[in-house]
């Protein structure tokens, strides 16, 4: 037994030097450095959406900007201030915080640390806020993008949509777009859009379950097109109507890639370009014309991958029509910006 | 740590020495133990065992703000596995710390923002904060006395039935902070109340660090459990229903009245977690917040052998992985998941703590940990 002790007192010992020779971080503070790190919500970097597609464009910024990367998970919401300031503490440059949910504590990080820039994706602001950028996205343009793909390849001229709640302004916006430009490729098409609004938050984005029987719902009253769109309830949605032989098209990031079930029948996704939102975000901070407040990326969609030899020349004519004048402004969506 | 040789009247500092060595040497085997076969698994995953190790501990204890953060993550870990523990001693599993939790944080939070609006008054601190956190205690307090009433008097199982009203209590709190709770600021979209008054914010105790006075009120109360447990008459009612409940019967305690009282006062520790992250650190309650803290409770219950002082130590050993997690990231990119993997080790370890003793081959002690006797009424 003595002997016993004497190791656990030599092992305790050892665990109190240890932190004397620890492994260091890069040196942010120089100014031939630029670092960038990236805080992800309670979620996984690779989660193939929105975490992901950051992390993405911060890889990006790696290879063409020459930064130093590096991304913390979190676990718990109460520790989003702490893991921000773990990165701006080391003289991050720039800082990426990715979803709603992080929103006011990079607002706070913002206001306490200004020589970090800091870029918010999905979170919309509010106030100008120095040093903090807002990564927006029309999500009206990529769902009525949709709507107009999905008008144009139905054969039963009628479509449908599975949505999370509409009290989320993004998911009502995907949803409105894609019925707005649904009629404006067929004024006479029928449309069924259904929000998952009977239930709480916690539920909305993560019933698979139901978005898969309204998906089949839809298509047994005929529809033969369906866009899912809302965390896991959407893709329950995509994969039901894939299952049931329809075509479905994905939301946020390009589907064909995070949805594998559903790759036969997925038509495309309409997609926030997270990505080189982010990567723009992060060139205009080196370049020192950082833009403070709101900044709006840009909305389109996914490729038909297996589905390319189906579309016909027509319909990929039309849909570089429309996605130009989306972009130049000369074709407005009139979705309000969030449900009235 | 408590056990034979306390009673056999201590004879001295070295006696109570060696009774902590002998109660803490399973358990820091244990973590000995998971933390050797974690670094395996980090080595198998193309990590740097030994990177990953030293950004953790430089993380959890390296510096002052990491012991803050490491204390803000220990102080509902404490109340929570000082209520899990709690019951242990008097027999009862309680795995509804998650529920309780949540409910004494809604019922905090809920004191915390509304009630100077339907006063009519604003309420200074002295008053506001005791409010809001006992009210938070009254929550859990009442919700687990349902279990435990069920379990005293109609034989139910309070382990099913803890499980069972997790689901209620956090489904019901969804509602609330999705509806008549929820912050109805423009620009929110998520679950969440709206942020509590001034008043009702338990003060930090140094400036530009997050560790606030939850933290001591914590230790204040651990040694409150600690001497309720074994220098009163009550705390040797639950101890003893705990060991033997036909032995306590024919001693003439009212063992049902002592269960429906332990489970209550097991879930009153278990709102106080929720109070004080509420009132403490978080200002509100959201839906993000607070996840699993009750399951890790009953992970830090057993590492600390139900005792207080075990709690206190198990509860800053876990808070200080979850924190030093973060840096270990930050330095080395190795999944933060890897925490987990280790605290189930850990707990694997503990709980089957027969392989911890023939692995260093240590003679089996007489007095087992006794948790519970078993998963019917």
């Amino acid at each position: 037994m003595k002997k016993m002790y004497v190791m656990l007192v030599a092992l305790l010992l050892a665990a109190m030097l240890i932190p004397a020779c620890g492994p260091t971080a890069p040196d942010c503070s120089k100014v031939e450095t630029f670092c960038v790190g990236v805080v992800t919500d309670v979620g996984k970097i690779d989660d193939k959406s929105f975490n992901q597609s950051a992390w993405e464009g911060v890889k990006l910024a790696e290879k063409d900007l020459g930064a130093i990367v590096q991304y913390i998970e979190t676990t718990d919401a109460k520790d989003y201030d702490k893991n921000i300031a773990t990165f701006a503490d080391e003289n991050y440059d720039v800082v990426v915080t990715v979803g709603f949910a992080l929103g006011e504590a990079t607002v706070a990080a913002a206001g306490k640390y200004p020589n970090t820039k800091f870029i918010g994706v999905d979170q919309f602001q509010g106030a100008v806020t120095p040093g903090l950028a807002g990564l927006n996205f029309p999500e009206d343009q990529a769902g009525f993008l949709v709507g107009a793909l999905a008008a144009q390849m139905t054969t039963t001229d009628k479509i449908g949509g599975v949505f999370a709640t509409d009290a989320v302004p993004p998911v009502w916006r995907f949803g409105e777009g894609y019925r707005a430009g649904a009629q404006y490729v067929n004024p006479d098409i029928e449309i069924f859009v259904v929000y998952h609004s009977d239930v709480g938050f916690d539920k909305t984005f993560t019933d698979p379950e139901w978005g898969a029987a309204t998906s089949k719902s839809m298509i047994e009253k005929g529809a033969d097109i369906i866009f899912g769109g809302g965390g896991k309830t959407g893709n329950g949605a995509v994969i039901g109507a894939v299952e049931a032989g329809a075509l479905a098209i994905g939301v946020d990031t390009d589907q064909y890639f995070t949805l594998p079930e559903a790759q036969k029948g997925l038509l495309s996704s309409a997609m926030k370009l997270i990505t080189p939102g982010v990567f723009d975000l992060i060139k205009l901070a080196k370049d020192g014309a950082f833009p403070d407040g709101n900044y709006f990326g840009k909305a389109g969609f996914a490729p038909y991958h297996d589905l390319d030899a189906t579309v016909p020349a027509e319909v990929k004519a039309k849909m570089d029509e429309i996605s130009a004048m989306l972009l130049d402004g000369s074709l407005l969506t009139n979705v309000a910006p969030v449900k009235p | 740590m408590q056990s034979a040789e306390e009673k056999q009247a201590p004879q001295g500092w070295k006696r109570i020495g060696r009774a902590i060595m002998d109660a803490a040497l399973v358990p820091v085997l244990a973590i000995f133990s998971a933390i050797i076969v974690g670094g395996v698994v980090i080595a198998v995953v193309g990590g740097n065992p030994f990177a990953a190790y030293l950004g953790l501990i430089q993380g959890a204890y390296g510096s002052t703000k990491a012991w803050s953060e490491t204390f803000v993550w220990a102080t509902p870990y404490i109340f929570a596995g000082l209520a899990v523990a709690l019951a242990f001693k008097g027999g009862l599993f309680n795995i509804g710390a998650e529920g309780q939790l949540a409910f004494g944080a809604v019922a905090t939070a809920w004191v915390g923002y509304a009630l100077p609006g339907m006063l009519g008054v604003e309420l200074p601190a002295i008053l506001h904060i005791p409010l809001a956190i006992g009210a938070g205690m009254l929550a859990g307090f009442l919700w687990a006395a349902i279990p435990g009433a069920l379990r005293a008097y109609a034989g139910g199982s309070e382990v099913i039935n803890t499980i069972m009203m997790n689901y209620i209590a956090l489904n019901i709190t969804s509602f609330l902070l999705n509806g008549p709770m929820k912050d109805n600021n423009p620009l929110n979209v998520i679950a969440r109340t709206p942020e509590i008054a001034e008043g009702a914010r338990i003060p930090v105790i140094f400036d530009g660090l997050r560790v606030h006075w939850g933290f001591p009120l914590a230790l204040i109360v651990a040694f409150l459990v600690w001497y309720l447990l074994w220098k009163t008459t009550f705390g040797f009612e639950i101890r003893t229903v705990g060991a033997n409940p036909d032995a306590a019967k024919y001693a003439g305690i009212n063992y049902k009245r002592v269960i429906v009282l332990t489970m209550a006062l097991s879930g009153l520790l278990a709102g106080l977690a929720g109070a004080v992250e509420v009132t403490g650190l978080n200002y509100r309650h959201e839906l993000g917040f607070s996840i699993g803290y009750g399951y890790d409770a009953i992970a830090i219950a057993l590492l600390g052998r139900t005792h207080p002082l075990g709690v206190v130590l198990a509860s800053i050993l876990f808070a200080g992985m979850r924190n030093g997690a973060t840096r270990m990231q930050f330095l080395t990119q190795i999944p933060v998941d890897i925490i987990s993997v280790i605290q189930a080790l850990i707990l694997l370890f503990v709980a089957a703590d027969a392989i911890v003793r023939y692995i260093y081959r240590i003679k089996a002690k007489e007095d087992r940990l006794v948790l519970t006797r078993g998963w019917g009424g």
